[in-house]
C-alpha cells in the first residue's frame, strides 16, 4: 500500500489533490482513498489531507503517520511543522519551491522532486491554487500513476465542480509542472524536532471547559488569545492598497475575516500585516481595483 | 403545612432555596410551577428574575447563561419542551454549570399525549445532568432544595433534573411540610460558580475543543457524575439531620432485611408498590421494594450489594426502548450481571396509563414463579389488551 500525506494552507487545495490522485489511482485499476483532516481555523492555516492507494480494497480509516511520500504544497510549512516527520527512509518528498532538491532540507535525504508550483498556477490558472500543479509533480517523481491518469482525474474532478474551461487549465498547469520538475535527493540535516503540544492527562485539565487569562506549557490561553496568533505568518501573498483608486466604500474593511483593516481618520484603509493572512477576500470585493495581491510577504 | 400539588411544591422549594433567576416557558403539567413562582416575585416574596422567554430552548440557554453569571437559576418543563432543550442541555456539564430543572414527566411525541411516561427524561440521561425520580409532594419540595446543595457541591458542580410524575404528582393535592427558611439558609449557602462570565475580568467559555483534549474532557465528566454519589448520599443525611426527613440518597429499600423477592420501581408507582407489598407481607411472603431515586448517577454498587441475595428481581419501566427493555431494566442488568439475579422486566403505565394494585401485583406474581425456578418470559407489559 502506498501512503501519502499532503500538507498546505486552507485555501491551496490540498484536500481537492489528494481526491484527485485517488480518482487518478482509481481509473489506473487500483483502489484508492482520500480523505482531509482540518482544525478550527480556515483559509491560510495549516492543513494536512491524505491519500492511500493500493492493489485490493483499503480498511483502515485512521491518519497517515508514516508515509510512502510527503506533498507539500507550501515551503513555509516546514518552518513551523515538522512535516517530514514519520516519512519513510526510503519514502518520497514532492515540493512546492523555487529552490532545488539538493537545497531542501527535510530532516532526511530522501528522493525529492521541486517545482515552483505557485508560478506555474499563477500563469496558468490566474491564482496561487497549487493543488494540480503539484499533481503533475508527483506523476514525475513517484511513478505509480501516469500523468494521463492524473490529467484525466482532474478535469473530472474541477471540471465538474468549477466548469469544463477550468479542467482544461487546470490540466494545463498539472503538465507544465511535470515537464518543470527537477529530481533530485533531499538534505538531510536538520533536526526535526516534533511540535511541542500541551497533552494533559483528564486531571490536568481546568475543569468546566473554561480558560482564564494565562499560559500553559508556554502557550497564551483564554480571551484574548488569538491576539498571539500570528495569521500575518501563513500569508504567501499580500494585498497591495491603491490610495487613489479607493471610493472608501469600506467593503474590504467589512469583509476581512481578520479584521486587519483599519479606517483611518482621513477616512482611508490602512493594513496591519501581524493579522493579514493573505486571503485575498478584500481584493475579490473591492468594486474599485483599489486592492490587488501580490505574490510574497510585504508590508508596504 | 399545607395541602399542595407536586408542582406548588416545587414552586415552594425554588423560593425557599432562593433561586435568583427564572427563565420559562409554560407547558402542561409544569405550568403550575412557574405561575406560582412568578406570584411569588410578583409579591415581592421571592427576589429573582422571571424572564418570560419565547420556547423551551432560549429558556435552557438563559438558565445556562444566568448560572454562569453566578445567580441560582432554576427553570421547569416537560415533555416537547425537554426534547427543545436537547441541545443546549449538554451545554450545562461540561462547563460544570449547576442549574437546577424539574422536568414533570409527561409522554413525548406521537401519539400526542400529556400524561406520564418517562420517554421525555430517560434518553437525556446521556447528558450528564444528575436525575432524581420523585415519589410523593413533599419528596418534590425537599428535593429541589437538595437538589441545588448537591449540584452547587464543589466535588460536583453538574446540573440536576428533578422528574416527577405528570398529574399523578403534579396535580395531586397532599400534606406538604415547609421547612423554616433560616434552616433552608443555613442548608444552602449563596452559589458560587467556579469561574464568573465576568466582561470586567473576562474567561473563554466553551472554546472549540479539538480531538486532543475532547477525551479528556469527556472522562473528567463520567467521573464528575460517578463522584457525585457521595455527596448525594451526605446532602441527604445532613438534610434529615435538619428537617428530620431522609430518602435514602441514591436507592432506598423498603421490607429488604429478609426479602427473597423484590421489585424496583420508581415515581408515583413506588407508592402503590409499597401497599402491595404490605400485602403480601401479610400473606407471610418474603416480598421486597427497592425504590430506585436516580438514573444519573446509577447506583450500580448500591444494588449489587441490595440484591445480592435475591432469588429473582423484577424491574418497573415506564419507557421503553423499542424492540428492546425499558431503560432501568437494561441499566439493572448491566449493575448485577456479576451477581446472575434472575431478572424480568415489567412495563407498565406509558402514556399515562393508570398503573394499579392488580398491576403490581401481577408484576410480583411473575417475580415469585421466577424465583421458584420456572421458565417465564423476560419482558412484560401489564395492562395491556392482548398478549405481551
Ligand atoms: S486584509 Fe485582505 S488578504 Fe488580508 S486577511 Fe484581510 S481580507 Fe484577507
Ligand atoms: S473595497 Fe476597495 S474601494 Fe472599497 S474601501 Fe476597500 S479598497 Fe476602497
Amino acid at each position: 500500500m502506498y501512503e501519502i500525506r499532503f500538507h498546505g494552507r486552507g485555501g491551496q487545495g490540498a484536500v481537492m489533490a489528494a481526491q484527485a490522485l485517488a480518482e487518478a489511482a482509481v481509473l489506473e485499476g487500483y483502489y484508492a482513498q482520500a480523505f482531509p483532516y482540518f482544525g478550527a481555523e480556515r483559509r491560510g492555516a495549516p492543513v494536512r489531507a491524505f491519500a492511500r492507494i493500493d492493489e485490493s480494497k483499503i480498511s483502515i480509516k485512521s491518519q497517515v503517520y508514516e508515509p510512502d511520500v510527503l506533498v507539500i504544497l507550501d515551503e513555509s510549512i516546514l518552518e513551523i511543522d515538522p512535516i517530514s516527520e514519520g516519512l519513510k527512509p526510503g519514502g518520497k518528498a514532492i515540493i512546492n519551491t523555487v529552490k532545488r532538491p539538493e537545497e531542501v532540507d527535510l530532516g532526511i535525504e530522501v528522493e525529492c522532486g521541486t517545482v515552483d508550483a505557485t508560478t506555474i498556477a499563477l500563469e496558468t490558472i490566474k491564482a496561487p491554487i497549487v493543488n494540480t500543479s503539484i499533481l503533475g509533480a508527483f506523476a514525475r517523481v513517484v511513478d505509480i500513476v501516469p500523468l494521463e491518469s492524473i490529467l484525466n482525474a482532474i478535469m473530472n474532478r474541477f471540471g465538474e465542480k468549477l466548469g469544463h474551461q477550468s479542467g482544461v487549465m487546470n490540466a494545463e498547469a498539472a503538465r507544465i509542472a511535470y515537464q518543470k520538475t527537477v529530481v533530485g535527493r533531499s538534505k538531510g540535516t536538520r533536526k526535526v524536532v516534533g511540535k511541542k503540544m500541551w497533552l494533559p492527562t483528564w486531571n490536568e485539565i481546568p475543569i468546566g471547559n473554561t480558560l482564564s487569562p494565562g499560559e500553559i506549557d508556554g502557550i497564551v490561553v483564554g480571551p484574548g488569545s488569538m491576539t498571539q496568533n500570528l495569521t500575518g505568518t501563513w500569508r504567501t501573498q499580500t494585498p497591495r492598497y491603491s490610495k487613489e483608486k479607493c471610493i472608501r466604500c469600506l467593503r474590504c474593511w467589512f469583509s476581512c475575516p481578520e479584521g486587519c483593516i483599519e479606517r483611518l481618520e482621513d477616512d482611508y484603509e490602512r493594513w496591519d500585516y501581524r493579522y493579514c493572512k493573505g486571503c485575498g477576500i478584500c481584493a475579490e470585493v473591492c468594486p474599485a481595483d483599489a486592492i490587488e495581491m501580490v505574490r510574497g510577504v510585504y508590508e508596504w | 403545612m399545607k395541602v399542595i400539588s407536586a408542582d406548588h411544591a416545587v414552586a415552594h422549594g425554588a423560593r425557599l432555596a432562593r433561586v435568583e433567576v427564572v427563565p420559562a416557558f409554560p407547558i402542561t403539567p409544569q405550568t403550575l410551577i412557574v405561575e406560582l413562582i412568578a406570584e411569588f416575585i410578583n409579591d415581592g416574596e421571592l427576589d429573582a428574575d422571571f424572564l418570560p422567554v419565547e420556547s423551551e430552548h432560549s429558556a435552557m440557554s438563559a438558565a445556562i447563561g444566568a448560572c454562569a453569571g453566578g445567580a441560582r437559576a432554576f427553570t421547569a418543563t416537560s415533555s416537547q419542551g425537554l426534547a427543545l432543550m436537547h441541545e443546549m442541555l449538554y451545554a450545562a456539564p461540561q462547563n460544570r454549570l449547576p442549574v437546577v430543572m424539574v422536568n414533570v414527566n409527561r409522554s413525548l411525541g406521537a401519539a400526542s399525549g400529556i400524561w406520564v411516561e418517562y420517554n421525555d427524561s430517560m434518553p437525556e440521561r446521556e447528558s450528564g445532568w444528575l436525575q432524581v425520580y420523585i415519589e410523593d409532594n413533599q419528596e418534590a419540595l425537599d428535593m429541589v432544595i437538595q437538589a441545588y446543595r448537591v449540584a452547587e457541591d464543589r466535588e460536583v458542580m453538574l446540573p440536576m433534573m428533578v422528574c416527577l410524575d405528570g398529574f399523578v404528582l403534579s396535580h395531586t393535592v397532599e400534606r406538604v411540610d415547609f421547612p423554616d427558611q433560616h434552616l433552608v439558609d443555613s442548608f444552602l449557602p449563596k452559589f458560587k460558580p467556579l469561574y464568573l462570565l465576568d466582561p470586567d475580568e473576562p474567561v473563554t467559555m466553551n472554546p472549540i475543543t479539538p480531538p486532543e483534549y475532547a477525551m479528556e474532557m469527556r472522562f473528567q465528566l463520567h467521573r464528575a457524575v460517578d463522584g457525585s454519589k457521595e455527596v448525594i448520599e451526605k446532602v441527604d443525611r445532613e438534610y434529615g439531620a435538619l428537617t428530620g426527613r431522609t430518602y435514602g440518597g441514591l436507592v432506598d429499600t423498603y421490607q429488604m432485611e429478609d426479602a427473597e423477592i423484590a421489585l424496583i420501581t420508581l415515581g408515583t408507582v413506588t407508592s402503590t408498590a409499597r401497599v402491595v407489598v404490605d400485602h403480601l407481607r401479610s400473606e407471610g411472603k418474603k416480598v421486597g421494594l427497592i425504590k430506585l431515586r436516580f438514573m444519573r448517577p446509577f447506583p450500580s454498587d448500591e444494588l449489587e450489594s441490595i440484591a445480592e441475595n435475591l432469588k429473582a428481581l423484577g424491574v418497573f419501566d415506564r419507557s421503553v426502548s423499542f424492540n428492546g427493555f425499558g431503560p432501568v431494566f437494561t441499566e439493572t442488568r448491566n449493575a448485577l450481571y456479576h451477581l446472575g439475579t434472575p431478572l424480568t422486566n415489567h412495563i407498565a403505565g406509558l402514556g399515562g396509563r393508570d398503573v394499579t394494585f392488580k398491576e403490581v401485583r401481577e408484576m410480583f406474581t411473575v417475580i415469585e414463579e421466577h424465583a421458584k425456578g420456572h421458565r417465564v418470559k423476560e419482558c412484560h407489559w401489564h395492562g395491556l389488551r392482548g398478549d405481551s
